[in-house]
C-alpha cells in the first residue's frame, strides 16, 4: 500500500460515493439542519466495538439528553471491526463517528478513512492533559485524526493470599524479572495445581498489551518509533523471551498457557490457581466479584524500571460525514470532564491525567496502578499493527509461542523479525 | 466375504459391537445436552460430572445476553435465511428443471451443463470477489445478500434432482392433462408436482441443511453481530466475555443449532439419505 | 434405502422419453421453458460466473480493501510460489487429507459391513451412524472443542482416566494431538456418509460371486482382495473423491478448534486464503491463492476421474 496515493483515492471514493448516496435516506449517513445560533443539530451515527457495549449505550443516552444532535449507536464485533469499518468507509456508508481500538488509528488515518480533526483538538482547553500514548497513535504526518477516548494499561496482578502462603511479603511485589521468577517458583511449590504465573500463549493482542512492557522497561523496543523497522530480533526481546521461557521450564506456568487465546488468565487467577498474571483494568470487576485479596504492581524491566502498554480506544470522525459539526461536537463531548468522569466511575479509565488522578486513582489500589501506567504508557506505532501483533496467527505471537514453549529463541526471533519486516515493507 | 463375516461374527457379538458403537456415536450429543442443562456450579466441576445434578435452563437464559446479543434473534436470522433460501431454491430449481427436462428450449443443455460444472468449483474459491460484488451491490453485511449467495450455491444440485425428477414423469401423463383442457401451468401444478414430490423434498432438505449449517460464507459476508446466523454466533459465545468462556451457554447454543437438524433428519430420513446418495453419484 | 435408488434410475428413463415428445405448441412451450429457467440462469450468472471471472481478474491485481487496485500481472502468483506461509498451509492440507482419507475409508467400510444385514436392527444402527452427517461441521466443532478441553472436557477426562494423557495434558498444545482431535471429530461427523456410499456399493455386488469363490476354496481375505475390492472399485473411487475434495477445502474445523495453532501449524489452504483476504486485506493476493487452489483441486479430481473411468472398463 502507498499511503499517500491511497489516501487521495480513498478520500475521492468516499466523497464520490457519499454524493451518490446523499439523496437517499441512508441509515448510516447523518444529516444536518441549520440552526440559528450555530449550535450543531441533526443526527449522527456512532460505531463502537462490542467490548464497549455496556458503557457506550449509557454514554450516548447522556449525550442525547443534553444535546440537539442525536446520536445513534451501533455495536460492531471486535473481530470484524477493521473489515467492517474499512468496507463501509470505502463504500461511503460508514458512520459519522467511530470509536476504535487505538492500535488501528494509524492504519485508518493513513488510508484516509478518518477526518483531520487537528483544529478540534487544538480548541480543547484540556488537550495537554491527554495521555501521551493515545495522542501519539492519533497523529499521522503531523496532523491529529482522533481524540483519546477510553483508557486501560497493563499491570501485574498478584494474589496476596498465595504470596502469604508461599512465605512472601504480600506488600512487596516483585520489581525485577528475577524476583518474578523466584516468587513464581515459591508459589508453584505450594502444589495442589497452583502455579506462579500465567500468560495467554496463543493471543497476539494479549501479548502486545502484557509482554511488550517488559521489553520497554528494559530499554528495548519491538518497532522503531516511525514504525518502519521491526526490532523483534533485538537483545532486549531475547532476554524477555528467555525470562518467560525460564518460567515455563521451571514449571511455574500451567499447561493452559500454551493454548490460551485470552480467556484463561482471569479464571485461573480468580480461582486462586495462579499467583501472578499481567492484565488490564478490564479484569478488575471480575477479581472484585470473586472477592479476591489481590493487588496490582507495575510491569518491571529486567533489572528494574517499569513500563506499561496504553490501551483503549480513540474516537474519530469518519471522512465523508454529512454532519461534520455534529460529529465534532460528539467527539469533543466524549473527552470532556462530564463524560470522562462518568467513564472513570463506570469501568473505563479516563484518558486525561487530571481525571486519572482526581477521580480514577481514588477508587482503589489497582485503579491507582492502572492510572500510573496509563500516564506513561506506550503503544507500538504501525499501520500494520493488526497483522504483526494483534493477529493470533501473526509473527509476534508465533515468535513468543515458539520461544517460550519450544525454547528455540534465536530461530523464533529471526523468523518473527523477517515476517514482521515483510508486512511493513509490503504496506509501504 | 460379507457372508463370511456374517457367519464368523456371531449374532451376539454383532449386537455388542453395534451397541458399543451406538454409545460412541451418541455420547457427544449426551455431553452436549448434559452440559447445556447443568447449573453454573456444576459446569465448572473438575472432573466433569456425567449428568446435571440440578437441571436448569440457566445456560439457555444466558444466551439472551451474550456480549449484549440475544442469540434467539440470531436463531431467527438462521430460520429466515434457511427457509427463504430453501423455498427459492426449490422454486427456481423446479421451474428450471421442468424447462430443461420437458421443453428442451435452445440452450437447455448448456444451462444444465454449466450448472453441473459449477459443482466442480469450490465456492470457497470465489468468496473474495463475491464479497466485493455484494459490496458493490450494497448487499454486503445483509441477510438478503447472504440468502442470494446460498440460493446460488444450492441451485445446481437442486436443479440436477428436479431435472431428473421431471424427466422421469411419463410424457403421456402431461399430454393427457393438456388434452383434458389443462393449461401448461395447471398441468404442472396438478399432475406433475405430486409425482415429483420426493424430488422436491430431497432438494429442499439438502438446501435446508446446507444453509442452516453453513459457516464460512456467513463468517465473511456478514459482519454485524445482530445479523449473524447461528453457527457464526457461536464463535461469539466461544470467544467469551470479560475474558472467560461460558461453556454451558456454548453447549446450549450448539444444542439449538443441532437439534433442529436431528429432528428434521429423523422425520425425513429417507429423503435425506437419497439426497446424499444422489449428490455423491451425480 | 428403497427410495434412494429410485432417483438414480431416472436418467436412462428420461432419455427414452425425450424422443417421443409431442410437437404441438412447441415454440410456445420452448419460450415458457426458457422463462422458467431464467431465475436459475440469472442467479448462477450473477453470483457464480461473475465472481468466478472476477477471481481471475483480481488475481492479477494488487487489491487492498481501502484504495485503488493496480494491475501487477503475475506478481501475486510468483509471490505465492515463494510464500512460506502458503506453502506450509498447502503442506498441512495435504497431510490432513492423507491422514483422514484412509481413516474414513476403513471405518466407513467397517460400518457398511456391520449394517449390511439390512434387517430392522441393522437399519436402526445405520441411521444412528449416519445421524452426525446431518449436523453442521461448525456446531460439531464447538461440541468437540468442549469435550476435549483440559480439566473440564469429558473426553479429556476419560482419556486421562484410562491413562492416555497426563493430568496436565493440553490436547491443543501439540500439532499431532490437535490434528488427532480434529480427525476424531471429523470421523464421527462424516463417516456415516462413507458408510452409506460403500453400503450401496456392497449391495450391488451379488452374493453369488463371493459364494462361488468360497466354494472354490478362496479364503476370506483372498475374496476380500480379489473379488469384493475390485468390484467395489467405482464406489471406492467415489468415496475417495468425496473425502479428498472435502479435506482439501477444510476450514471450519481448524478455524474453530485449533485456530490454526499450535504455532500456525494447522492452517489449511482455505484458512490461508481467508487470512490473506480478510485479516490482511490483500484481496488480490487472496484471489490468486484461490485460483491456485482451484487448479490443485482440478488436477487431483482429474486424476481421480481417470481412476474412476478405468474401473468402468474392468
Amino acid at each position: 500500500m502507498i499511503p499517500r496515493t491511497i489516501r487521495v483515492v480513498a478520500v475521492a471514493t468516499t466523497f464520490g460515493l457519499g454524493l451518490l448516496a446523499a439523496g437517499c435516506s441512508s441509515n448510516s449517513g447523518g444529516s444536518q439542519s441549520a440552526s440559528g445560533n450555530g449550535t450543531p443539530t441533526g443526527t449522527i451515527t456512532v460505531w463502537a466495538r462490542d467490548a464497549e457495549k455496556d458503557f457506550m449505550g449509557n454514554l450516548v443516552k447522556q449525550y442525547n439528553s443534553s444535546h440537539q444532535v442525536q446520536a445513534q449507536l451501533t455495536i460492531i464485533p471486535s473481530a470484524n471491526f477493521v473489515q467492517k469499518l474499512g468496507t463501509a468507509a470505502a463504500a461511503g456508508n460508514g458512520p459519522d463517528v467511530s470509536s476504535l481500538d487505538l492500535v488501528f488509528a494509524p492504519y485508518f488515518a493513513s488510508t484516509g478513512v478518518l477526518e483531520d480533526i487537528t483544529s478540534t483538538y487544538d480548541s480543547l482547553s484540556y488537550k495537554d492533559q491527554f495521555v501521551p500514548g493515545h495522542v501519539a497513535q492519533s497523529t499521522w504526518q503531523g496532523k491529529i485524526y482522533a481524540l483519546p477516548f477510553t483508557g486501560d494499561a497493563s499491570v501485574l496482578f498478584y494474589n496476596k493470599d498465595l504470596f502469604k502462603k508461599a512465605g512472601l511479603d504480600p506488600n512487596k511485589p516483585p520489581t525485577t524479572w528475577a524476583e518474578i521468577r523466584s516468587d513464581a517458583k515459591k508459589i508453584t511449590a505450594l502444589g495442589k495445581g497452583t502455579y506462579g504465573f500465567t500468560f495467554a500463549g496463543a493471543c497476539g493482542g494479549c501479548n502486545v498489551f502484557e509482554f511488550t512492557p517488559y521489553i520497554w522497561a528494559s530499554g528495548g523496543s519491538v518497532l522503531s518509533d516511525d514504525g518502519k523497522k521491526a526490532t523483534l530480533d533485538s537483545s532486549q526481546v531475547t532476554d524477555a523471551l528467555q525470562f518467560y521461557r525460564d518460567m515455563w521450564t521451571d514449571g511455574s506456568m500451567p499447561s493452559a498457557a500454551e493454548t490460551d487465546s485470552g480467556n484463561q488468565q482471569i479464571p485461573l487467577f480468580t480461582t486462586g490457581k495462579v499467583g501472578m498474571t499481567a492484565l488490564g483494568a478490564f479484569a478488575i470487576p471480575s477479581f472484585d466479584a470473586a472477592k479476591m485479596n489481590y493487588a496490582a504492581t507495575p510491569l518491571p524491566g529486567k533489572d528494574g524500571g517499569t513500563a506499561s502498554f496504553a490501551g483503549g480506544d480513540v474516537i474519530t470522525v469518519i471522512n465523508g460525514t454529512k454532519n461534520p459539526a455534529g460529529a465534532a461536537d460528539f467527539v469533543k463531548w466524549a473527552t470532556d470532564t462530564q463524560a470522562q468522569t462518568w467513564l472513570a466511575k463506570n469501568g473505563s479509565a479516563p484518558i486525561r491525567k487530571d481525571l486519572l488522578e482526581s477521580v480514577y486513582a481514588k477508587q482503589g489500589q489497582p485503579y491507582a496502578e492502572v492510572a500510573k501506567g496509563l500516564e506513561v504508557g506506550k503503544v507500538p506505532f504501525s499501520v500494520v499493527e493488526n497483522a504483526i501483533f494483534n493477529d493470533n496467527n501473526g509473527p509476534w505471537v508465533k515468535m513468543i509461542h515458539d520461544s517460550v514453549f519450544t525454547g528455540n529463541i534465536q530461530a523464533a526471533q529471526s523468523t518473527g523479525q523477517q515476517a514482521a519486516q515483510k508486512l511493513i515493507d509490503q504496506a509501504s | 466375504m460379507i457372508s463370511d463375516i456374517r457367519r464368523s461374527l456371531p449374532r451376539g457379538a454383532w449386537w455388542v459391537l453395534n451397541l458399543a458403537l451406538t454409545v460412541l456415536f451418541l455420547s457427544p450429543l449426551v455431553v452436549m445436552l448434559s452440559m447445556a442443562f447443568k447449573s453454573k456450579g456444576d459446569q465448572g466441576h473438575i472432573p466433569p460430572t456425567l449428568l446435571p445434578a440440578h437441571p436448569t435452563l440457566a445456560s439457555f437464559r444466558r444466551l439472551t445476553s451474550v456480549q449484549g446479543l440475544n442469540i434467539f434473534h440470531n436463531l431467527l436470522n438462521s430460520v429466515m435465511v434457511s427457509l427463504s433460501a430453501t423455498l427459492l431454491v426449490v422454486l427456481f430449481a423446479s421451474m428450471a428443471g421442468y424447462g430443461i427436462a420437458r421443453t428442451k428450449f435452445p440452450g437447455a443443455g448448456a444451462v444444465f451443463f454449466i450448472a453441473l460444472a459449477s459443482f466442480m468449483i469450490p465456492f470457497q474459491a470465489i468468496l473474495t470477489p463475491l464479497y466485493m460484488l455484494l459490496k458493490t451491490m450494497g448487499l454486503n453485511n445483509s441477510l438478503v445478500g447472504l440468502t442470494l449467495v446460498y440460493i446460488t450455491f444450492n441451485l445446481p444440485f437442486a436443479l440436477f434432482i428436479m431435472r431428473n425428477a421431471f424427466a422421469s414423469v411419463p410424457t403421456t401423463l402431461e399430454e393427457a392433462a393438456r388434452v383434458d383442457g389443462c393449461g401448461t401451468i395447471r398441468a404442472i401444478v396438478q399432475i406433475m408436482l405430486p409425482i415429483v414430490k420426493p424430488g422436491l423434498i430431497t432438494a429442499g432438505l439438502m438446501a435446508f441443511f446446507s444453509t442452516w449449517n453453513e459457516f464460512f460464507a456467513a463468517l465473511i459476508l456478514v459482519t454485524s453481530q445482530e445479523k449473524f446466523t447461528l453457527p457464526v454466533t457461536l464463535t461469539m459465545v466461544a470467544s467469551g466475555s470479560f475474558g472467560q468462556i461460558d461453556w454451558g451457554s456454548l453447549q446450549a447454543g450448539v444444542a439449538l443449532t443441532i437439534i433442529p437438524c436431528i429432528v428434521v433428519y429423523l422425520l425425513l430420513q429417507r429423503y435425506y439419505v437419497s439426497g446424499m446418495l444422489s449428490g455423491a453419484l451425480k | 434405502m428403497s427410495t434412494s435408488t429410485a432417483s438414480l434410475n431416472q436418467k436412462p428413463l428420461a432419455r427414452g422419453i425425450r424422443s417421443t415428445r409431442g410437437t404441438g405448441l412447441s415454440t410456445q412451450r420452448k419460450i415458457l421453458g426458457a422463462l422458467f429457467a431464467l431465475p436459475t440462469v440469472v442467479m448462477i450468472a450473477t453470483f457464480f460466473l461473475v465472481p468466478l471471472g472476477m477471481t481471475f481478474w483480481m488475481s492479477f491485481n494488487r487489491w487492498p480493501l481501502l484504495g485503488k487496485h493496480k494491475w501487477i500481472g503475475l506478481e501475486n502468483y510468483s509471490t505465492a510460489l515463494s510464500d512460506s506461509n502458503f506453502l506450509q498451509a498447502l503442506k498441512f492440507t495435504l497431510e490432513y487429507t492423507v491422514i483422514i482419507t484412509p481413516i474414513l475409508l476403513v471405518f466407513g467400510f467397517g460400518l457398511a459391513v456391520l449394517v449390511r444385514r439390512g434387517d430392522r436392527p441393522a437399519r436402526f444402527f445405520q441411521s444412528v451412524y449416519f445421524m452426525p452427517v446431518a449436523i453442521g461441521l461448525a456446531s460439531a466443532s464447538f461440541l468437540w472443542l468442549f469435550m476435549t478441553q483440559s480439566q473440564i472436557g469429558p473426553l479429556w477426562d476419560l482419556m486421562r482416566r484410562i491413562g492416555l494423557i497426563s493430568a496436565t495434558s493440553n490436547l491443543f498444545a501439540g500439532h499431532w494431538s490437535s490434528l488427532m482431535v480434529v480427525n476424531a471429530m471429523v470421523t464421527w461427523k462424516v463417516v456415516g456418509l462413507q458408510m452409506l456410499l460403500l453400503l450401496s456399493g456392497l449391495q450391488s455386488i451379488p452374493d453369488e460371486v463371493s459364494e462361488a469363490a468360497r466354494v472354490d476354496g478362496a479364503s476370506g481375505w483372498q475374496r476380500l482382495w480379489y473379488i469384493t475390492v475390485p468390484l467395489l472399485r467405482p464406489t471406492l473411487a467415489l468415496v475417495l473423491v468425496f473425502s479428498v475434495a472435502g479435506s482439501l477445502l477444510a476450514f471450519d474445523q481448524f478455524y474453530i478448534m485449533t485456530s490454526g495453532g499450535p504455532s500456525n501449524s494447522t492452517i489449511t489452504a482455505v484458512y490461508a486464503i481467508y487470512r490473506n483476504s480478510f485479516i490482511q486485506f490483500k484481496l488480490g493476493y487472496g484471489a490468486a491463492l484461490s485460483v491456485l487452489l482451484m487448479v490443485i483441486l482440478a488436477i487431483v479430481s482429474a486424476i481421480q476421474m481417470l481412476l474412476l473411468r478405468n474401473t468402468d472398463h474392468t
